[in-house]
This record gives C-alpha cells, sequence and structure tokens, in this order.
C-alpha cells in the first residue's frame, strides 16, 4: 500500500514537473515555432499552435546575413575566455572572503557588492574612453576585459556564498591529516562546490554570450562582433523586420548556450544522486 | 567525493579544537587572503577605476553634447543633485520602482526555490527537462523574449487574450493590456520575473545539491514532516545562497531598463510609469545631459545599498560566524 | 584528472592568445590610420545598395592613391550612442549618415566639420530638395549633405476600390472621404478600415496641418512660439479628426507601429494604408497583385497633401582628421550617377532637377518637415504630439485644449537651455 502511494506521488511530483516546465518554455516554444512559420503563419489572426508548413528560409535567410559564423566564432571565444579565467581569479577571491579574517575584508566585499550596484549605462562612454586609449577598441581582448569587471564581482559574492554553505562537518572532516598546503585545501574543497561552480558558470556564460550594449559599442568591424550585435541587425534598418529571420537566427545563436548547460550540468546532479542510491 | 568524505567522516576520531585551528591557520598562512584576492581587485580597479573616477565627477559638472566635443565640463556643484532630488517625478518613480522592486524579488525568490525544490523531487528524466526548459528560459536574449511576449500580449492578436478568452475567463478579445500603467507594469513583471526564475531556480537547485542527503534522510528517519525538515536541515543550508540571490534581484530589479523600455515603447513612456532604469535613460542619456545621468547613476547606487544592506549585513555575518 | 586541467588550461590559453592577437591586429600602428578613411552608413545600404558603395569607395581611391576606405554598417536604434562614445574618445568616423531629424541637435553642439565652402563642388547642389538641405543647414552653414529621402503614399487595394465602385482615384480629401464610405459600406466587418492610420501617427496628422498652412513652431525674434493653436492649424487638426472618424478603425491612442499598418492590410483589415512607399514589400501574398499606390490628396482639389520627408545626411564630424578626404569621399557617393542608383531602389534623391515620376516622387512635390531646433528630439520623445492628437481623437480635450497645451509645451521644450 505504502508503495504504490510513493509511486502516485512520484508520478504527481513528475505530471506538475512537466507541466511547469511546459508553461515556462512557452515563449521559447513560440520564438523556435515562429522561425519555422511562413511570413503569412507569423501575422495571423488566430494564433497557429504548430507550424502548419514549416519553412527553412528564414534559417536560411539569417544565417546569409553577413559575418554570422565570423560572429559565433568571436562569441564562443570572448565568453569561453571570459568564464575561464573568471571561475579561477572568483574562486580563488571567494575562498579568501569566505574563509579568512584580514583587515580589508569588510572594504572588500562592499567593494565587489558595490560595482554590482552601479548602472552600467553610466559606465559606457568614460570605460570606451579609456579603452581606446589603450587600443583595446574594435578588439576582442578589450571586450574580454570589460566582461570580466563585470562577471567577477557577480562570481566571487555567488561563490562565496556556495563556498559557506558547505556543511561544517563536510569541511572539518576534508582537513584531517593536517593537509597543509593550499593545493590539497583546493582539491578537496573544489568537488564540494562543484554543483555552485556549475550554476556560477553558467550564468557568467549566459551573461556574457547575451551580453549587447558593450560589445555594440566597443567593436565597429562587423568581422570582430558578437552575435548579440549580429542579431541586433535584424531590427536595424528602417524598413519592415523581418520577425521569421530575426526568430531563425534567435534560435540558431541559443544553441552554443544549451549545448553548454548540458555539457556542464551533469555535474550538479552529482551530489542528489550519490544520495539517492543508497534509497 | 563526497561518498569518500563521509566516509572518512564517520571513522576519523575527533581532533581537539586548538589544534584543528592551528593546523588551519598553518595550512593557510597569513598573507595568502591578500593574494587571493589580488587578480580580482587588479582586474576590476585596472579597468573600472578611471571610469568610476570620471563618473563621480561628471555628475558634479554640466556637461551635455556639446561639453562632450570640447571635452570640457563646467563645474556645477551639487546642482545636478539638486534639480534631481527637487523633481517630484524622481520621488514618484523612486517609490514605484521600490514597490515594483519587492514585488518582483519576492515572485522570483519564492517561486525559483520552489522550482528547485520541485526538481530535487522529480525523477531523473524530468528533472534535465526541467532544468532544461529554465536555461533555454535563460539563455532567451531580452531583446527577443520582449518581443516575443509583446506578441503574445497585444491587443490585436495576442494568444493571451485568446486563451483567457477560450477558457471563458471573460471577454478578452482586443483587450489592451497597454492600456493602463498598472496593467503595464504588470506585464514587465511577468516578463522580468520569468526572465528571472531561472538563475534563481538552478542556483537554489545547486546548492540543494550540496546537501548531504544522510542529513535530510536522519531527519526524515525521525519522523520529521517535509516542511520541518525544510525550516531545520534544508533552510539553513540555502542561507547564504538566498541572502546572495535576494541582494543580486534587488540590485537588478531595481534598475531594471530593458524590459520596461522596449515592451511598454518609447511612444508610451511618460511619467507616470517610469521605472528607475529608464528614467535614469530619459533623463540622463536621450537629453544628452551626461551629468545629470552621472548623478542619477550614483543616487540610483546609494538607493540599492540602502534597500540590499540587510541582506548584505547578514551576508558578511553568516561568514563571520564560521 | 590532472591531465584534463592541463588541457583545459591549454584550450584557454590558445583561445586567450587569439584573442589578443586578434585584438592586436586590428588596433593597427596609427602610421596607417592617416591613410584611411572611416565612413559610418545605415544597414540600409548594406542590404540595399552595396555596389553603390563599393562604386564609390572605387572612386575615392581612384582619386587619392594610397588611400583606404572603411565602411562600418551601423543600426538606427544606438548609432548615436556610439558616435556619443567615439566623440568622447576623439576616435569618431570621418563620414556618418545621420537621419534627418537627428542633425539639428549634434549641429547646435558643434558635432559637425562646416562644408559651407565645399558646397559647390557637390553634385546639383544648387538643386538640393529644400526639405533635406534644410535638415543639414544650422545658422546659416552647412554640416550636412543631402543623401536621399523619402516621402509618404497611399497603397491601397485595386480590388475593393474597383468593388466598391470607385471609378477613378481621389484628388482631393473630400472625394477621399466619400471613397472611404464607399469601402466601408461595401465591407462591414468588425475591425475593417477604408484608410488604416492609427490614432497618434503624427506624421500624417501633421500633413493635414500643413495642408491647411498651419505649422507646428516658427521662430520669432530668437524664440520658439508654438503654432499648433492657431486658426489654420486647428483647422487642418479638424480635417484630421473628421477623416479618421469617417475612416480608420484603428486605436485612437496606439501608434503606427503597434500594430504595422501592412500587417493589418495583410490580413485585410484594410483597404488602403498611409505611410512609406516601402509598405509594399509587406502586403501579404494574397494581395501582392492587387495593390497599387497613389499620391495622399489634399483638401483642395489637385494639390497632394504635404507628405513627412523622411531621410539621411552625410555629415564629417568635426573630431575627423581627413576632412578634406571626407567630403571627396561624400562627393563620390552622392554624384548625379550614385543618386539615380538610390532612385532606381525606391527612394528620392537629393535634387529636385533629379526627381522623376514615381509616386514617391510626385508626393515629395509637396512636403514638410519638423522645426530645426536644437530641442527637437525632445519634444518627439516626450510624446507631446502623441498626446495632443490621442487627446483630440478620444474627445478627452477640444481641438482647441488640446492644440494650446501642446503649444505651450513645445515652445517651453524648443525653448530650454
Amino acid at each position: 500500500m505504502r508503495r504504490s502511494r510513493r509511486r502516485y506521488g512520484q508520478l504527481g511530483w513528475n505530471a506538475l514537473g512537466l507541466a511547469v516546465s511546459a508553461v515556462m518554455v512557452f515563449p521559447v516554444y513560440w520564438m523556435v515555432s515562429t522561425a519555422f512559420k511562413p511570413d503569412s503563419g507569423i501575422i495571423a489572426e488566430t494564433p497557429q499552435w504548430i507550424p502548419l508548413h514549416p519553412t527553412l528560409d528564414h534559417f536560411r535567410a539569417a544565417m546569409a546575413q553577413p559575418y554570422f559564423w565570423e560572429d559565433v566564432k568571436n562569441s564562443v571565444i570572448i565568453v569561453l575566455v571570459t568564464v575561464a579565467i573568471a571561475m579561477v581569479l572568483a574562486f580563488l577571491a571567494a575562498v579568501a572572503l569566505a574563509k579568512y579574517r584580514f583587515s580589508g575584508l569588510k572594504v572588500f566585499i562592499v567593494l565587489v557588492i558595490g560595482i554590482q550596484m552601479l548602472p552600467q549605462a553610466g559606465l559606457i562612454i568614460p570605460l570606451y574612453v579609456v579603452l581606446a586609449r589603450y587600443h583595446q577598441v574594435n578588439a576582442l581582448s578589450g571586450v574580454i576585459i570589460t566582461y570580466l569587471t563585470f562577471v567577477l564581482p557577480f562570481a566571487v559574492w555567488t561563490l562565496r556564498g556556495f563556498i559557506l554553505s558547505i556543511p561544517k562537518e563536510l569541511e572539518e572532516a576534508a582537513l584531517v591529516d593536517g593537509n597543509s598546503r593550499v593545493g590539497a585545501f583546493t582539491r578537496i574543497l573544489l568537488p564540494l562546490i562543484a554543483p555552485g561552480l556549475v550554476a556560477t558558470s553558467v550564468f557568467a556564460f549566459i551573461t556574457c554570450w547575451n551580453e549587447y550594449i558593450f560589445a555594440r559599442v566597443l567593436l565597429n568591424d562587423q568581422s570582430k562582433q558578437t552575435v548579440t550585435v549580429w542579431l541586433s541587425y535584424f531590427l536595424g534598418s528602417s524598413k519592415h523586420t523581418d520577425w521569421g529571420a530575426l526568430m531563425a537566427g534567435s534560435t540558431l545563436i541559443a544553441i552554443p548556450v544549451v549545448v553548454f548547460f548540458l555539457i556542464v550540468q551533469r555535474k550538479i546532479s552529482f551530489g542528489l544522486t550519490a544520495g539517492a542510491v543508497k534509497a | 567525493m563526497p561518498q569518500e568524505v563521509a566516509i572518512a567522516a564517520e571513522t576519523t576520531p575527533s581532533w581537539p579544537r586548538r589544534r584543528r585551528a592551528s593546523a588551519w591557520r598553518r595550512a593557510l598562512g597569513a598573507s595568502v587572503p591578500y593574494w587571493l584576492i589580488l587578480p580580482v581587485v587588479v582586474t576590476v580597479g585596472v579597468v573600472l577605476g578611471y571610469p568610476i573616477y570620471r563618473l563621480v565627477r561628471l555628475s558634479f559638472q554640466q556637461y551635455g553634447l556639446f561639453e562632450l566635443i570640447q571635452h570640457k565640463g563646467k563645474a556645477a556643484g551639487l546642482s545636478n543633485y539638486g534639480s534631481i532630488l527637487h523633481d517630484p517625478i524622481f520621488w514618484h518613480t523612486l517609490v514605484r520602482t521600490v514597490i515594483f522592486t519587492v514585488v518582483n524579488v519576492g515572485l522570483t525568490i519564492a517561486v525559483g526555490t520552489l522550482f528547485a525544490l520541485l526538481a530535487v523531487r522529480v525523477s531523473g528524466a524530468v528533472r534535465i527537462v526541467l532544468t532544461s526548459s529554465l536555461v533555454l528560459v535563460w539563455s532567451m536574449p531580452v531583446v527577443v523574449a520582449v518581443q516575443v511576449w509583446y506578441w503574445m500580449t497585444n491587443f490585436e492578436n495576442g494568444i493571451l487574450n485568446y486563451v483567457l478568452t477560450q477558457f471563458q475567463l471573460g471577454d478578452f478579445s482586443r483587450h489592451d493590456w497597454y492600456a493602463s500603467t498598472f496593467s503595464e507594469l504588470s506585464i514587465v513583471t511577468a516578463v522580468v520575473v520569468w526572465g528571472g526564475i531561472p538563475f534563481v531556480a538552478i542556483s537554489v537547485y545547486a546548492a540543494l545539491a550540496q546537501v548531504p542527503n544522510d542529513l535530510i534522510e536522519a531527519a526524515e528517519i525521525d519522523g520529521a514532516r517535509p516542511w520541518r525538515v525544510f525550516r531545520d536541515v534544508t533552510f539553513p543550508i540555502l542561507k547564504p545562497v538566498l541572502l546572495i540571490l535576494t541582494s543580486l534581484s534587488i540590485i537588478w530589479d531595481f534598475a531594471v531598463f530593458t524590459q520596461p523600455f522596449l515592451l511598454i515603447g518609447q511612444a508610451k513612456l511618460h511619467p507616470g510609469n517610469y521605472l528607475m532604469g529608464v528614467y535614469l535613460f530619459e533623463e540622463g542619456y536621450l537629453k544628452t545631459d551626461f551629468g545629470r545621468g552621472a548623478a542619477i547613476s550614483l543616487v540610483m547606487l546609494l538607493i540599492v545599498a540602502a534597500m540590499s544592506v540587510f541582506y548584505v549585513r547578514r551576508m558578511v555575518k553568516v561568514g563571520d560566524v564560521r | 584528472m590532472r591531465g584534463r586541467t592541463i588541457w583545459v588550461a591549454l584550450v584557454v590559453g590558445a583561445l586567450a592568445v587569439a584573442a589578443m592577437t586578434a585584438g592586436a591586429a586590428s588596433s593597427a600602428p596609427t602610421a596607417r590610420k592617416a591613410n584611411n578613411i572611416t565612413v559610418w552608413l545605415q544597414v540600409d545600404a548594406q542590404s540595399g545598395w552595396p555596389d553603390a558603395v563599393a562604386a564609390a569607395n572605387q572612386q575615392f581611391k581612384n582619386e587619392h592613391p594610397g588611400w583606404n576606405v572603411t565602411v562600418q554598417y551601423q543600426s538606427w536604434g544606438d548609432h548615436l550612442q556610439k558616435l556619443d562614445a567615439t566623440l568622447a574618445a576623439n576616435n569618431a568616423p570621418d563620414v556618418i549618415e545621420m537621419g534627418n531629424t537627428e542633425m539639428t541637435k549634434y549641429m547646435a553642439a558643434g558635432a559637425f566639420a562646416d562644408l559651407t565652402s565645399k558646397k559647390g563642388s557637390f553634385a546639383n547642389s544648387s538643386s538640393w530638395l529644400k526639405g533635406l538641405a534644410a535638415s543639414g543647414q544650422f545658422n546659416g552653414k552647412v554640416y550636412g549633405v543631402p543623401y536621399y529621402a523619402g516621402s509618404r503614399v497611399v497603397t491601397y487595394r485595386t480590388d475593393l476600390f474597383k468593388k466598391a465602385g470607385i471609378k477613378k482615384l481621389p484628388s482631393s480629401l473630400a472625394e477621399y472621404t466619400a471613397d472611404a464610405r464607399k469601402l466601408a459600406a461595401k465591407n462591414k466587418g468588425k475591425n475593417f478600415s477604408p484608410v488604416y492610420i492609427a490614432g497618434t501617427d503624427w506624421y500624417v496628422a501633421m500633413g493635414f496641418v500643413y495642408d491647411y498652412g498651419g505649422r507646428i513652431a516658427t521662430q520669432k525674434r530668437g524664440q520658439w512660439v508654438g503654432t499648433l493653436n492657431s486658426k489654420a492649424a486647428m483647422a487642418g487638426l479638424a480635417a484630421y479628426k473628421a477623416f479618421f472618424q469617417a475612416a480608420s478603425k484603428a486605436s485612437k491612442t496606439t501608434i503606427e507601429t503597434r500594430p504595422n499598418p501592412y500587417d493589418v492590410y495583410a490580413h485585410g483589415g484594410a483597404a488602403s494604408m498611409i505611410g512609406p512607399s516601402w509598405f509594399s514589400c509587406c502586403v501579404g501574398d494574397s494581395y501582392k497583385a492587387s495593390t497599387g499606390q497613389f499620391v495622399m490628396p489634399g483638401h483642395v482639389k489637385g494639390t497632394p497633401m504635404p507628405g513627412f520627408l523622411g531621410g539621411s545626411d552625410l555629415a564629417v564630424p568635426v573630431t575627423s582628421s581627413n576632412k578634406n578626404e571626407a567630403a571627396d569621399w561624400i562627393k563620390a557617393f552622392t554624384d548625379t550617377a550614385t543618386e539615380k542608383v538610390f532612385q532606381a531602389k525606391g527612394n528620392i534623391p537629393n535634387a529636385t532637377n533629379l526627381l522623376g515620376s514615381t509616386i514617391n516622387e510626385r508626393a515629395a512635390q509637396r512636403s514638410w518637415f519638423v522645426p530645426t531646433a536644437k530641442h527637437w528630439v525632445d519634444v518627439e520623445n516626450g510624446n507631446i504630439l502623441r498626446n495632443m492628437l490621442s487627446q483630440i481623437l478620444t474627445g478627452k480635450l477640444s481641438i482647441k485644449q488640446a492644440a494650446s497645451s501642446a503649444s505651450d509645451n513645445i515652445a517651453s521644450v524648443l525653448n530650454g537651455s
């Protein structure tokens, strides 16, 4: 009797999970289905739930928009470099913030959280002037540096939280045998916060991937721009907007993000499944 | 790895407290923290140091397009700040934005946490569907998301009206959701919360992944009901992460710009439905009054700091206790 | 684990090096900059007439051996923000395309180089389109060279007009109103508009004002005065209200892009619409064959209603160190042959002696433009005209009240420092 109750319970949770997913993802579904609809279907009066005559024309038109592949390459380079460097630097700083008491700690925390409170719009022109002086305008490296300054404070702050939430028992058990080297300490701490690292890196990835205004202002040559700038050209002319191509383009540039997540998401489930197996 | 650690914990005798503390210190050294934070300080300091200094200076200058081209501003003392603080539009916008922020942050954190708890409960395949859906939502560029939401809510052929009418919840055909301020900002809230849930849900889910199952099972074996397990075991562990998520959400939702600007549209924006991010853009950058824009930015920073100081102090304290 | 870490580090390192070298290659040594001009054009040129751009580049290179041209395409939404940043950092382009309504603010701020002495050297400069040329002049000096223009026309359903028994296209506002009633009688759908006009489409509404001899604002002794409450202007507003009520079922408070008129037309929701001539691109497959265009008639029979002259100018930012070469490039890009290319693509060329007789060009015979005031952009951003139209159409305020209040607002904004 108990077991079948639990099974119905599980079925209920699963059904709820699927329903919630469907509702949340609906606008994304609408974007993707619009990409496959012919123009007449997009502006139809009664909404078409499923594309009746799916077409690949919009995807062709989107990829024909100049510099698509170059801009994808630029985005990938910028984002991967930024995320990699940011995760390493932020992890080290987060360890310092979480594990130490040192003078200047409070100041550093205030700085970290304070920088994120500054509305970014105000920094565009002064930042541009500074970067131009050092020839970092119209350069991928300039964009990487800029993105690092936005991602680092957030990553430090979030990772500190994940480090602090490791239960004391696990941590103290890890420090057994007088582990005296920072490296060993890191090697043990790291897997414990792997899920937190993953969540933070996914956020960093998405933030950088979708960032628009700084990429727009800092990069001039279309061959150097990122995919978000590439996407903006669909909305940039004074004539009508090709919605189908815009939706197709958006669908295309969302793919790397999902791929990245699917690769790293296994790390999050690790802690949970380890326990679940026992049950 | 957590399994091995758990086994080690069971089989190792507990060490006396003082010996643990000195082992710790020996292990890590006193100057280490400074080395650890140095790269971050250098990167952020070198890149943002001068621009932030310029921003503060700008706020005390009269600096429009003319001054931009001349590269020289006119000293204006506190007049930028004065004009903002004496502007009734600023105060109305502030109140409206504070209410907006409270509603948005509350909804995002609450619903996001519920989604995370749900993700823990469902079975493996559904979990992947749920988390992938969240990531898909998260990965949509804001501009595109706003456009899709606009299509869903427009009065000519939006599906929101269509669905509401079909479900016989009233006659919503050609209902204009952008006719009143409350209605407009509700749609903006829906878009912002919808876009903010994935980050909260996935972060909380990751934090839950760090909760050792044996702790939960121990509590459940003791006969505790799900709510008490959550309150006594899970929530304390989630607290640091939730504090962070709340403080970040406050910062982002207070300054939100793209969603209201694009959804309501420049033509329908007016002081009656301004949010602070839109106010900054309209009063500062659309009018190319960079000095005023800088002053508004700094005022916003102070307000957000005041709003999130409670959470930040808790965050710092949580660290200190350890 | 260790092996993988090294592998990851190597990949990141390689990417970082790639990024740095990509960056270094672009920020080329300053020596090269001396023989290069940077041109900012809008994406319309990239998709519409890339050959004309290439030809102008080639002509420039022939005249200036050893020189190179870098063309970077911009979007309308944020090209001004980019311009502000580059002006602040002293690396603004040498040539920039500006919308004609964007010019005045930048001219007043001293953003552009004075081209008055070179005016004679630009092709057809003595017969530049008045409305477009005016947008490039400030305080009697020339800062912008007219590039191309577009006017407003009526795009209509030939089959619906025929079915309603309209034998001749209307040549006056009164005739058009009568035709609208005929169309309404034959198409009794709930939301069918014989003439789709969005309520707050001020581009159309102001045409009525100018048709009756009114203006938005004039300058008197250096001060701007709002003139929408003059007798002539109010007659125009009344004519607009009457026409709207007879012919358009659009929302009284919505703007002209929500929804797009051509989307309504493509659903069969309108028999005609007033807008730029390129509207014919998006009328939907079912109506493509039965769509035509004609010039919007004014209230005096046989005269066109003044259409809003949209368009672009080319200017040289004052921070450029290659002003002469920049002017030469503009010369090449606006010469008669290139203007004829723009004309062939459906635009209006920049001089009256080049005008042909397409619907678009005939509509430009009578045109109106916004007051060339430094703060005009703030009037637009403040939605003063839109709010006035909305109040008039919904009946919230009488025409006199709404127009007077709008005039006062406009004056205070235009005269603000």
